[in-house]
């Protein structure tokens, strides 16, 4: 006898697959997601291969302690820095540095460069992990409804009615200083958005024709949901983390810029800008490199979020 | 459901969401004793470990977190916030933080009307010159605007604003504080703009303005681009409809179809927005606040978490909660009024 099920799957996911064709198809018309989505993939394989280009050890300040330990002949004149500027290499040091040196010596470049996959790791993991537990959360919601829906709902509302950044910060405070802790003070706040998104999807596809065929048919509840009902309603999910990616990484870095951060040498692209916030004004590339590292990322991802929901949106498709 | 009933619903909802709110910092703050130790303000340098010993027990900091929830909620009903950390004097809490919160609330009001007279007119524009050249610019502005991390914006203010333009000799603005001169107006409202103006002197209020402005701009760039987003969304929405259709059809001119007729249904979720903004904003824009060095409550907050202090983050997060949740409930209201389509 041959499966039922297996020839429904077979057209539903096909008809997926058309659909994701499409929707690459109608992103590659738009100049601003192509310019977006290169920037992107640019930045996720120099995350990829930043410990190949760059030594890692580089980050470990070299030199003695103090506050500026470089060698003598490299910054110090009269007692003072002289100059540490971007593209200046000082009496005859050795090496070029394109975008100066921080208050350790350190390249700023190959700090930016080791720096960028640390804060894309965290926000992968925050948002991927955000948007699993709210879409999790928000699914059983929508698709159980009664006692448990109300349940959620309230607690949602709760951590939507914090401060995040204050809620993260105590949070952080409380732990002590390390990224995972870090990590799990940011996944505490991003994830009721999504409880409320994916609610709202499940709501209006649950009542939908093909649920109720598939119930007939004899689908478990939990085969319905996993396997038709959330594939289904995925893609403002997808619209959302997408969107969130950016700022994640503003705001993680953000509290590594307050202070948060496990030692003060991590290249960490917030942290670098901490570092460089003690010298405001007289190496001010300390903070503007770093935070334009951090823009690009942001806005290269936003600009694809920023597409793919126009893409995706049904009013506009077809 | 009748508006009243659904107002008198919300607002129950309201006390339920504070006390979790409150539950969950209370055993954040005091569930770690580490971190915030809620018997700091009470101890000098020269007591000795028995004494300690003493004011802990006295105030019940000894007890299960249970029994001091229920005792700070006593004290809270009862009006008392206890007292704030070394960086605040140990002096009440509440008093601290409503001697902050007017600098904040300026800050707040200047960034709001900021966004919107810059967000409004980019976000129709984009709308009606969709996919044009306009409509790119705005959206880049737009998506860099929250690309932006605040504290990196503010900075490259400062450094322009005020260093470099100092260095040419420009005349510049100041780059922190809330005001530069020694208050020589009477303390009406607490904030220097509006209390220079009511004791009429020109050179303070003016003083104070120029404080105002980096940090106001700081806060409106990064957020005049959702607002303008939002406004291109659902000006594009309501141009699509029917009734648009027929005031064109009827030979209305251009201007006259988007100012009158569309923007009016289009502003509604603008409204949202920048009602939920505010609120926000309310809470102290913390990273702003810190590099500006404004005197708000974002930056006491700042200090609190550093400095352990719980009794001052419970009463921070609970005002806060307060007004984001208070927002939301306006926000919904005012749809009613805004749209009569809309019922409860």
């Amino acid at each position: 006898m041959k499966k039922v099920g297996t020839e429904a799957r077979t057209g539903e996911w096909a008809a997926r697959w058309a659909d994701f064709k499409y929707t690459i198809f109608l992103m590659r018309k738009n100049p601003l997601v192509m310019l977006g989505s290169i920037i992107a993939i640019f930045f996720i394989a120099l995350s990829l291969l930043a410990t190949f280009i760059v030594d890692p050890n580089l980050a470990t300040p070299r030199g003695y302690g103090g506050s500026y330990p470089f060698e003598r002949s490299y910054v110090w004149s009269e007692g003072h820095i002289i100059n540490w500027g971007p593209g200046i290499a000082l009496y005859d040091g050795p090496e070029f540095f394109y975008l100066g040196t921080d208050r350790w010596g350190r390249d700023l470049l190959a700090m930016i460069i080791l720096a960028i996959p640390v804060d894309m790791e965290n926000a992968v993991i925050i948002v991927v992990g955000a948007s699993i537990f709210g879409t999790l959360l928000g699914a059983l919601a929508g698709y159980i409804g009664g006692v448990l829906d109300e349940a959620i709902l309230r607690i949602t509302d709760i951590f939507l009615a914090f401060p995040a950044l204050v809620l993260a910060l105590v949070f952080a405070a409380m732990l002590g200083r390390s990224i995972p802790t870090l990590r799990l003070a940011l996944l505490l706040v991003w994830w009721p958005p999504y409880v409320r998104l994916m609610r709202g999807q499940i709501l209006s596809e649950k009542g939908k024709t093909y649920v109720e065929a598939l119930r007939a048919l004899g689908a478990g509840h939990l085969r319905v949901l996993f396997r038709h009902i959330i594939p289904n309603s995925i893609y403002p999910i997808l619209v959302q983390a997408t969107l969130d990616f950016g700022g994640v990484i503003l705001t993680f870095s953000a509290l590594m810029f307050l202070g948060f951060s496990p030692t003060p040498s991590l290249p960490e692209l917030g942290n670098l800008a901490a570092v460089g916030y003690g010298h405001m004004f007289d190496a001010p590339w300390l903070i503007i490199f770093p935070g334009l590292t951090m823009l690009l990322i942001a806005l290269a991802f936003n600009l694809v979020g920023d597409g793919l929901r126009d893409v995706l949106d049904p009013r506009l498709r077809r | 459901m009748r508006l009243y009933e659904y107002v008198i619903r919300r607002l129950i909802l309201m006390i339920f969401v504070l006390f979790g709110v409150s539950i969950i910092v209370f055993y954040l703050a005091r569930g770690f004793p580490a971190a915030f130790d809620p018997v700091a303000p009470y101890v000098t340098p020269k007591m000795t470990a028995e004494q300690i010993a003493e004011v802990r027990r006295f105030h019940g900091f000894d007890q299960p977190l249970y029994l001091q929830y229920f005792f700070w909620l006593r004290n809270v009903l009862n009006g008392d916030w206890g007292l704030a950390g070394i960086y605040a004097q140990g002096q009440p809490v509440y008093k601290v933080f409503f001697n902050s919160f007017p600098y904040t609330v300026e800050l707040a009001v200047t960034a709001v009307i900021l966004t919107v007279t810059i967000g409004l007119p980019l976000g129709i524009i984009s709308a009606v010159k969709n996919n044009k050249i306009p409509d790119h610019i705005s959206r880049i502005i737009a998506l860099t605007g929250y690309a932006t991390p605040s504290y990196w914006f503010g900075f490259m203010l400062q450094l322009v604003f005020f260093y470099y333009f100092s260095l040419w000799g420009l005349p510049n603005l100041p780059s922190s504080g809330a005001s530069g001169m020694a208050r020589v107006v009477p303390r009406v409202t607490g904030m220097p703009v509006l209390d220079g103006l009511i004791g009429g002197n020109l050179a303070y209020t003016l003083d104070a303005l120029s404080h105002l402005i980096l940090p106001a701009f700081s806060l409106a760039f990064i957020s005049l681009g959702f607002l303008a987003r939002i406004v291109r969304a659902s000006m594009l929405e309501v141009l699509r409809q029917d009734y648009i259709i027929l005031a064109r059809s009827k030979g209305l001119k251009e201007r006259v179809v988007i100012y009158r007729h569309a923007l009016k249904n289009a502003l509604i979720p603008a409204v949202t927005l920048t009602g939920l903004f505010f609120a926000y904003l309310l809470g102290g824009a913390l990273i702003t606040e810190f590099v500006f060095t404004w005197p708000g409550v974002g930056q006491l907050s700042l200090q609190a978490v550093m400095q352990g202090d719980s009794n001052f983050l419970l009463l921070y997060t609970l005002i806060l909660a307060a007004i984001i949740v208070a927002a939301n409930l306006v926000v919904d209201v005012a749809y009613v009024f805004l749209d009569p389509r809309i019922k409860y």
